[in-house]
């Protein structure tokens, strides 16, 4: 059985239309004319809350600094490395 | 740890992962030029040791977050972040500028937390458990949704604390494509899984936060 489009899909179950919404969220269809949103508070209150989530995830900011010892290992690492190049060279013929 | 050069890499001259372009540019609007950035970036290619200390304080806000959020733990973050920047100041002569630089290191960083997790199997394993069948894929009744909708009650520290409460393998989706703004078929790439389980998994990271989000408003509420 094919399975009604939630578009267009009149009288369409919660399962139903809950069943569509991963690939109706990702298709950028205005989701606020499906019928079955005019009829069920429950699916209308989902759908707002998880693109007011969407939303609000793309307003997170990065915020938060490494603590200092990750600086001074990358420091330690860098200069480690830089010795052992300089006594390879050294060593050459 | 190369982890960033056991991906096949992007064809291109800054290639250092399978983290794309395409996504990369669409935080063009969040990596504005960076005073001092071009000169500190010129200069840490002479090899002067200054320079990268500048070039860090600039980035490590944004390499450290990024790191922190896709992993959830502050020493593996930590951790990994050293491991991004050291790779990136080994290879900052191969730099010529055609993406941004914060670009090239949020690359860079995707990857080396991406091969760190697949080290450790931990959100592969969710990805293909949540393939399964559940209790949660099942409709959602929500009586009372009508007074508990989220619209206008969210802060940023408590959506973090929620983000932060994602099992792995959804918080990995949803911090990829949400908050990084990655495409699916860019995430399917980087997770080795299909564009559908990426919607999927993404559905469902937002369903959880829903859950996990709403939950702590009623906990209030009851206080």
């Amino acid at each position: 059985m094919t399975e009604r489009s939630a578009l267009n899909g009149k009288d369409m179950t919660c399962e139903e239309f809950q069943r569509q919404l991963p690939e109706l969220f990702e298709s950028g269809v205005d989701l606020e004319s499906a019928p079955h949103l005019r009829t069920c508070e429950n699916c209308a209150a989902l759908v707002r809350d998880l693109q007011y989530i969407a939303a609000q995830a793309k307003l997170l900011l990065p915020i938060k600094d490494p603590s200092p010892a990750v600086w001074q290992k990358i420091r330690r690492t860098l200069d480690d490395e830089q010795d052992k190049q300089g006594s390879a060279a050294g060593e050459r013929p | 740890m190369e982890a960033a050069d056991n991906i096949a890499p992007v064809p291109g001259k800054e290639s250092l992962g399978n983290a794309t372009a395409q996504g990369a540019n669409q935080h063009v609007r969040r990596n504005p030029p960076i005073a001092g950035e071009a000169e500190a970036i010129a200069k840490a290619q002479s090899g002067d040791a200054q320079a990268f200390e500048i070039l860090y304080s600039l980035h490590k806000r944004r390499g450290y977050s990024l790191c922190l959020r896709m992993l959830g733990n502050v020493a593996e973050a930590e951790d990994l972040t050293q491991e991004a920047f050291l790779q990136l100041f080994r290879k900052i002569g191969t730099f010529r500028g055609d993406s941004a630089f914060s670009t090239w290191l949020h690359r860079l960083a995707v990857n080396v937390v991406l091969m760190h997790l697949r080290k450790k199997g931990l959100p592969q394993i969710s990805l293909e458990e949540a393939l399964e069948p559940s209790q949660e894929d099942g409709p959602r009744k929500d009586l009372g949704a009508r007074d508990l909708t989220l619209s206008g009650s969210l802060d940023r520290v408590t959506l973090e604390r929620a983000v932060e409460n994602l099992p792995p393998g959804y918080r990995l989706v949803f911090v990829l494509h949400d908050v990084e703004g990655y495409e699916h078929n860019e995430i399917a790439g980087m997770l080795e899984c299909s564009i559908g389980n990426s919607k999927s998994q993404l559905h469902k990271a937002r369903m959880k936060l829903r859950d996990l989000l709403r939950s702590g408003q009623r906990k209030e509420a009851a206080l």
